[in-house]
């Protein structure tokens, strides 16, 4: 049916595993990203290009109870990303990817059955919403690389 | 003595020490450049008499045009006749006699000031300053007002004797800002006077009274920025008929340093007085208040984090059981990536402290944990164009149990783990150049805790989504850890077309030989099969945006559904949140959680825009959130009308509706609207 | 639309005699016209005409009647009093007591220095006017 493996013999993206260096993290988000796109992209031992990305994250609250309680937040993040040929320096591909992951805050109160949504399965499960978020940035970008990899390669 | 330059088309020269020049006369003086029909240079008085029009630019942001002048030969001094003067293009200011200082001060007379467009049409501003006397410093950047009468769309509206406003380069100058009025159904309508005090170049405060009906409240911030850091404290102090007997207060102080070798130390302040000070005076949202300080350090193969936090409930029902929630908490983490051979090693070091105010058994419990783990990862591609990944690794944790008879005071667990991860992205190039990759993905893992039974504090809230779909344990903290054989398959297919759009859609599903009883059944995960997890995102480039995400099993009975869209184009712009969850007791949340959010803003016109929020709950089967607001904007004028209505209803927290009406200068100051909105003379 | 300079130093009597001093001369007895060439100056009354060259046009002819007009070239320089203005070439017509200077002209009146494309001097009554993107420095009198 016309698909053929990107990696494969002939493949548009082949040889480019372990070809592709991302640019250092300055914050924990971007610590996970970086991390999340090496192990996708391999780790660069004699790269020919870089990948850089701006990461911005906005917090909604949902799930508002009566009590002007916020029990869910969604936590949109996009990814702003430019691919640059390392040699010449010339952008080859940019783009964003868009996504958004939430997680739960809920009410804690006397009649509980567990300890969830306390302040520390909060802040828990907030920071693996963050994780979860530069996953899937991470591995948007990765496809769009490697859809698009005639393109620029 | 400096030199003054002059070019004209024709120059005579009369007696020794007259020169007329005519055509295109320009002078230039310093930065200051005069550009004049004709001119008369009279050099034995040093004067230049110039018939217009004149066009003095002064090399800064001041314009001034005028029918004649008279200006002393350096154009410092003198007087122009029926003068206009535009400060940064924005502010304009016309008199029939203005009179220019040492080229610093410009004097006019009977003058008028105003950023708005005046149009032929309909000649009145929106506003305008008529003064006897005003006075711009061009140095200082500051108006100086005489006997001002400040008119609204022609009407007199306030008089000042005196009035000193910055001049639009000037963004930080100590002074009144525009009063607010804010009016809701608790405090009745109240005005809000803003000042702001400039204190030095790097540190301001900004303190603002609050009168109204049933309150008298001072509000300020204050923000100061180091060499190495910023630091910002906004605090409010009320007395008000909401709670007589003592003082309401809240404090918020944020400040982020710079620490030597890349470290970053962060620290936040919230404290309030009572539980419901700041969502009566829309200070903020927020239901908890977390005071803590925290350093970190990111680097490409190192993450480095401590911290230390007190939480601090305003929830209504949590009130009761303060003592049982967690007040203080503290987090320490390193993690370090080491090449090793072709793959990588994971060496992580991780502790946490939590800490309980009561002491009672269960309820009271105290925990300190101390983690270590190891992983080594390896990626690979086969000729077959499939790559994968294998993983290898252990875990080790030993935890300090107060307060909880339930557990030892001190207690292990060891979990070793292996992993390998195939994925097989297939490209292929569809009509008209769009791209599209389809890939599938399996991860077949393994891990085993052996050891005394730990306590669950960080592991209760478990969420599964593609960012999980092949994660080795879907835990967010590290007091669980999935365990057993599993197997993570996913297909994920990316569609690009050449003209911009762009889509992908994941499915994914676990498989397990047995139940995976420690995870709660709302998140899917529990079943032997999991739940399907699909999820679809479409991008038409800039304009939408749309994110949704489903978990069903496989008799199609959704347990989540959530989707995000947003929309944008010239005129309008949406965004929109969609949540469905299935209630989950266990997971304290004893009912379905079921609601839709919608903000948007619609550019009615050049100058009206519209703004709508709302958030309506389908299990309360009412809106429990609206706001409507509409804006004028102009390039001199901005009016924010703003109606919103909370429908809560508790014993403490009524409804609450609070309409907002704002009217800010622009051109004054550094307000400014942008280009788009400067009226148009024919419109 | 002519405007005048007033050159004080440059009233001058065009009646006066007029002496020429160069290195060489040239005649031509054809078309009546005399060529001096080689640091020549022309003096008539207190004005001084110097130039590269300069060709006089005689009334009768040549190197015996009256000069009806000079014709000076290679860097021109016109001196009266406390007026100077120099330009690449220049025309004296004495029966009509004008001078005009074409090619970066620039006259110097005191303090005040003038430069332009073109200068026209009335003798007679001691103006003059400068005519094309005319540039001009003065001081401004910190008195």
């Amino acid at each position: 049916c016309g698909f053929s493996p990107v990696y494969g013999p002939g493949g548009a993206a082949e040889g480019l595993y372990g070809q592709i260096a991302v640019a250092p993290p300055r914050d924990e988000p971007g610590y996970l990203f970086v991390r999340h796109l090496e192990e996708r992209l391999g780790l660069p031992d004699a790269p020919l290009y870089r990948l850089d990305a701006e990461i911005a994250l906005d917090e909604t609250g949902l799930g508002v109870t009566p009590d002007q309680e916020i029990t869910r937040i969604q936590i949109a993040g996009e990814a702003t990303y430019t691919l640059t040929d390392l040699a010449t320096g010339a952008v080859l591909q940019s783009g964003e990817a868009r996504s958004f992951t939430s997680y739960s805050a809920p009410v804690f109160s006397e009649q509980r059955n567990s300890i969830a949504g306390n302040a520390v399965t909060v802040r828990a499960a907030e920071s693996d919403a963050v994780e979860r978020l530069m996953t899937i940035l991470g591995d948007q970008i990765v496809s769009r690389l490697l859809a698009t990899a005639p393109d620029w390669r | 003595q400096d030199l003054a330059s002059l070019v004209a088309d024709r120059v005579r020269v009369e007696g020794n020490a007259r020169l007329v020049a005519e055509g295109d006369v320009e002078i230039l003086f310093r930065d200051t450049r005069l550009t004049a029909p004709r001119i008369v240079y009279d050099r034995e008085i040093d004067r230049i008499d110039i018939t217009g029009p004149i066009v003095i630019h002064d090399g800064g942001s001041t314009l001034v045009l005028a029918d004649a002048a008279s200006l002393d030969a350096d154009l410092r001094n003198g007087v122009l006749l029926s003068a206009r003067l535009v400060l940064d293009r924005q502010l304009q200011l016309a008199a029939t006699q203005v009179a220019r200082l040492d080229g610093r001060y410009t004097e006019l007379l009977d003058s008028v000031a105003s950023s708005c467009e005046i149009c032929a049409a309909n000649p009145t501003p929106s506003w305008e300053i008529r003064a006897r006397r005003i006075v711009h410093d061009q140095e200082e950047r500051l108006l100086y007002f005489q006997d001002a009468t400040f008119r609204l769309f022609g009407v007199p509206i306030a008089y000042f004797p005196r009035l000193r406003l910055p001049d639009p380069t000037r963004d930080r100058v100590t002074g009144l800002l525009i009063p607010r009025v804010r009016s809701t159904s608790q405090l009745g309508t109240g005005l809000k006077f803003p000042v702001f005090v400039t204190l030095g170049d790097h540190a301001d405060i900004t303190l603002t009274p609050y009168l109204s009906s049933s309150t008298s409240t001072l509000e300020g911030v204050y923000r100061q920025s180091l060499r190495f850091g910023d630091v910002i404290v906004e605090g409010a102090a009320s007395n008000d008929d909401l709670v007589t007997d003592d003082l309401r207060w809240y404090l918020f102080a944020e400040g982020v340093f710079d620490l030597p070798r890349g470290f970053r130390l962060e620290f936040d302040v919230e404290e309030v007085s009572d539980r419901t000070y700041l969502i009566d005076y829309d200070y903020s949202e927020q239901d908890r208040l977390a005071t803590e300080i925290e350093i970190v350090r990111a680097r490409r193969d190192e993450f480095v984090s401590a911290s230390l936090a007190n939480f601090e409930t305003l929830r209504d029902s949590e009130i009761p059981i303060r003592d049982q929630l967690p007040s203080l908490y503290g987090q320490f983490e390193l993690e370090h990536r080491v090449p090793v051979g072709r793959g990588e090693m994971r060496i992580r070091l991780d502790a946490a402290i939590l800490d309980r105010e009561a002491d009672a058994d269960q309820i009271g419990r105290d925990v300190t944990r101390i983690g270590f783990s190891a992983e080594y990862g390896r990626g690979f591609v086969l000729p077959s164009g499939l790559v994968g990944r294998h993983t290898i690794g252990f875990d080790a944790d030993s935890y300090e149990v107060d307060n909880d008879t339930r557990f030892e005071g001190t207690s292990g667990r060891i979990t070793p783990s292996i992993s390998t991860e195939l994925r097989w992205p297939l490209a292929r190039s569809g009509p008209g150049g769009t791209r599209q990759l389809l890939e599938p993905v399996i991860r077949v893992g393994w891990a085993d805790s052996s050891g005394d039974p730990v306590p669950n504090e960080d592991s209760v809230l478990v969420e599964f989504d593609e960012g999980n779909l092949f994660s080795l344990s879907r835990f967010p903290g590290d007091d669980r850890i999935e365990e057993g054989l599993r197997a993570n398959i996913g297909l994920g297919y990316t569609v690009i077309a050449s003209s911009g759009w762009s889509s992908n859609l994941t499915v994914g599903r676990i498989l397990r030989p047995d139940d995976a009883t420690e995870f709660p059944r709302g998140t899917g995960l529990d079943a032997p099969r999991s739940d399907w997890l699909t999820a679809v995102q479409i991008d038409l480039g800039e304009r939408l945006d749309v994110t949704s995400r489903a978990l069903f099993d496989d008799g199609f009975s959704l347990s989540k559904s959530e989707a995000r869209i947003a929309y944008a184009d010239s005129s309008l712009s949406l965004e929109s949140g969609y949540l469905w969850l299935e209630e989950e007791p266990r997971d304290n949340r004893p009912f379905d959680t079921h609601e839709v959010s919608l903000d948007g803003a619609l550019r009615l016109s050049r100058h009206w825009t519209g703004t709508f929020g709302t958030r309506y709950d389908f299990n309360q089967d009412r809106s429990a959130r609206a706001a409507l607001g509409l804006e004028y904007r102009s390039e001199c004028l901005i009016v924010d009308l703003s109606l919103s209505r909370r429908f809560t209803s508790t014993d403490t927290l009524e409804p609450t509706t609070s309409v907002g009406f704002g009217l800010r200068l622009a051109g004054i100051g550094d307000t400014r609207s942008d280009e788009s909105y400067r009226k148009t003379c024919n419109g | 639309q002519e405007t005048a300079i007033d050159f004080g130093g440059l009233r001058q009597d065009t009646t006066q005699p007029v002496e020429v001093a160069s290195d060489a001369l040239e005649v031509n007895q054809s078309d009546g016209t005399a060529t001096f060439s080689g640091n020549v100056v022309v003096s008539q009354g207190a004005m001084r005409l110097s130039a590269g060259r300069i060709t006089a046009i005689y009334a009768g002819e040549a190197s015996a009647g009256r000069i009806r007009e000079l014709r000076a070239e290679e860097g021109v320089t016109l001196v009266a009093g406390e007026d100077a203005a120099e330009a690449q070439s220049a025309v004296y017509d004495i029966d009509e007591g004008s001078v005009v200077m074409t090619g970066d002209v620039l006259l110097t009146q005191g303090p005040t220095a003038l430069s332009s494309e073109r200068l026209v001097i009335d003798l007679v009554n001691g103006t003059g006017s400068l005519e094309g993107r005319v540039r001009t420095i003065f001081e401004t009198g910190e008195r």
